[in-house]
């Protein structure tokens, strides 16, 4: 199966530059649903509403604020948010190569894979294995979507592995997690130890599956066998659609059209 | 060819073949043309200025072949006001702009008897000044049943605090026009507009009306093309002439005769014909004037 590539550029530090593509490397396994109308079986969708009106808010009437206190914002408009967002990334500048062990995973936020292109192949290969070897990764900054990024470039098995990293001040302290009390005796300690040791294996993803999800889905399955799926009612004529609030201010004043005629 | 030499604002034109006949079934020469163009220019020309012509031309009249030119003929008097524009292709494409009399002349003398002009300025060709509806009666229908549509259009519009302005295509249909002259408009905008109220209209009125363009749908229906809200499309100009047997005119009308007209079952009072489009235009000023400076926004886009 061809990944769709989401971003394509080149990978590069000193001298060497290596036309690649990003492809996600994992896709979040939940179970995702439509939210119907229990009538007719309509997917529903969401709007804006105002409570203090009691109405439902057109998209030209809404804005953005930050809220610095309560009930108190920041106005800030698109194009103010766009000249602070940063240009699209042409290039993965590696500017400093590091320990991977040193980076606690608590920092590991999306893992991505980047695939060589074109003419890329041998210095890919070649990158490949040097970092394997000297067990090194990367660190780049990276543009991707709107946000810029820190990453690590590192090899896995055989290829490049990109994974966007936290910035530190998005980690949470975890100064109020760790008791300070308490004594700890050696007695206890070496117990402890005792049993992990007895568990100890080698790292086997596969025995592992999310089992809510295979609940689901088997669940999916079998009521699909057991009973034609329910319809949304046929939408005719999608010509004829527009905005939905478009469409129901016309609707009201159609109603108003033919009341007065 | 017989040629006469005129000379309007101190520019001197070659006008050629005046004495031909031009709608022949009817008797309208090309001097009567450029008369009626002459007359009518004050009420025209505010609708022209400034906008991408596309001529279409009939130098045999209008029993015979036509042509349309959107490019400016490269033997335009140098005095001739143009514009360069993009085609949809990416192509640059030099075109007229009608904005004085003697361009108006030059043109008409060139036997361009129809003017269409886009719904956008050539300096903002992507900032339609207006929304426009299309009113064309399918077969079986006519300019009646054009009628009651626009009417029923006009207060639907109304309801959203929109005014809209209608005249005659001088053809079979009808066209309504919703000023909106704000810069921040874009065809987008108008395009997805006229079609939600296309839809709603063939929703609520289904033996009246379609919004749907092939012939088989169209059949005693109007046809509300929305399509035409796109800066690759051209409007008849108000008050252009039209090339029909008779010399017809694009002309604007007042809700309340439209309504009165609606009324009466004679469809051919529904055409306003060339001297009475001058006469009624300099007794009761140019109805199509709000069209050019009314601001109106588009709500709930």
């Amino acid at each position: 199966m061809a990944v769709q590539a989401i971003w394509s550029g080149t990978i590069s530090f000193s001298l060497v530059a290596i036309p690649v593509q990003l492809v996600k490397a994992a896709e979040p396994g939940r179970v995702s649903f439509r939210m119907l109308h229990s009538k007719d079986y309509s997917p529903l969708v969401r709007r804006m509403f105002c409570p203090e009106e009691d109405k439902m808010v057109p998209p030209d009437e809404i804005i953005r604020g930050y809220e610095i206190a309560p009930d108190k914002y920041i106005l800030i408009t698109d194009e103010e948010l766009e000249s602070v967002s940063p240009e699209r990334s042409r290039t993965i500048e590696i500017v400093e190569f590091i320990d991977m062990k040193e980076v606690d995973s608590i920092y590991y936020d999306h893992p991505y894979y980047l695939v060589p292109s074109k003419g890329g192949e041998k210095s890919y290969r070649l990158l490949v294995e040097v970092m394997r070897r000297t067990n090194k990764a990367g660190l780049a900054k990276f543009v991707l979507g709107e946000r810029e990024y820190l990453v690590a470039v590192k090899s896995t098995e055989g290829a490049l592995a990109l994974i966007t990293l936290h910035y530190s001040e998005e980690i949470l302290p975890d100064e109020d997690i760790s008791p300070k009390e308490g004594k700890i005796e050696a007695e206890e300690k070496s117990s402890i130890k005792k049993n992990i040791k007895k568990m100890i294996t080698d790292f086997n993803p596969e025995k592992y599956a999310d089992g809510r999800r295979k609940k689901i889905m088997d669940l999916l399955k079998k009521k699909a066998k057991e009973k034609a799926p329910v319809e949304a009612p046929e939408v005719e004529k999608k010509e004829g659609e527009g905005p939905a609030d478009l469409i129901a201010a016309l609707e009201e004043s159609m109603r108003k059209v033919k009341k007065n005629r | 060819m017989t040629r006469k030499v005129v000379e309007i604002a101190g520019r001197r034109l070659s006008l050629s073949n005046l004495e031909k006949d031009l709608y022949p079934s009817y008797g309208f020469t090309k001097a009567h043309i450029l008369e009626y163009y002459r007359r009518i220019a004050k009420f025209i020309l505010p609708h022209l200025k400034d906008r991408a012509l596309t001529l279409k031309r009939y130098p045999e009249g209008v029993e015979k072949d036509f042509f349309f030119e959107k490019r400016c003929p490269s033997h335009h008097p140098s005095w001739a006001k143009t514009a360069e524009v993009r085609r949809d292709n990416g192509e640059r494409m030099t075109v007229c702009l009608v904005n004085d009399l003697e361009t108006l002349i030059w043109v008409e003398n060139l036997a361009s008897l129809e003017l269409h002009v886009p719904l956008a300025r050539a300096s903002s060709p992507e900032t339609p000044d207006s929304m426009v509806f299309d009113l064309d009666p399918g077969d079986q229908a006519n300019v009646l049943n054009c009628a009651r549509v626009a009417l029923i259009l006009r207060d639907l519009l109304s309801n959203l605090r929109l005014t809209s302005y209608a005249k005659t295509s001088g053809k079979k249909g009808l066209h309504l026009y919703v000023p909106l002259n704000r810069k921040e408009t874009t065809f987008e905008n108008t395009k997805k507009f006229s079609k939600a109220v296309a839809g709603i209209m063939q929703k609520n009125y289904p033996d009246l009306v379609t919004a749907r363009m092939p012939k088989e749908y169209r059949k005693a229906k109007v046809f509300i093309n929305w399509s035409q809200n796109d800066s690759s499309k051209t409007m008849i100009c108000v008050y252009s002439l039209r090339a029909r047997e008779k010399p017809t005119v694009s002309f604007p009308l007042e809700w309340k005769e439209l309504k009165d007209l609606a009324r009466q079952d004679d469809p051919e009072k529904l055409q306003v014909m060339h001297s009475e489009a001058v006469s009624r235009a300099e007794k009761q000023g140019d109805l199509f004037r709000e069209v050019l400076v009314k601001k109106q926004k588009l709500p709930h886009l």
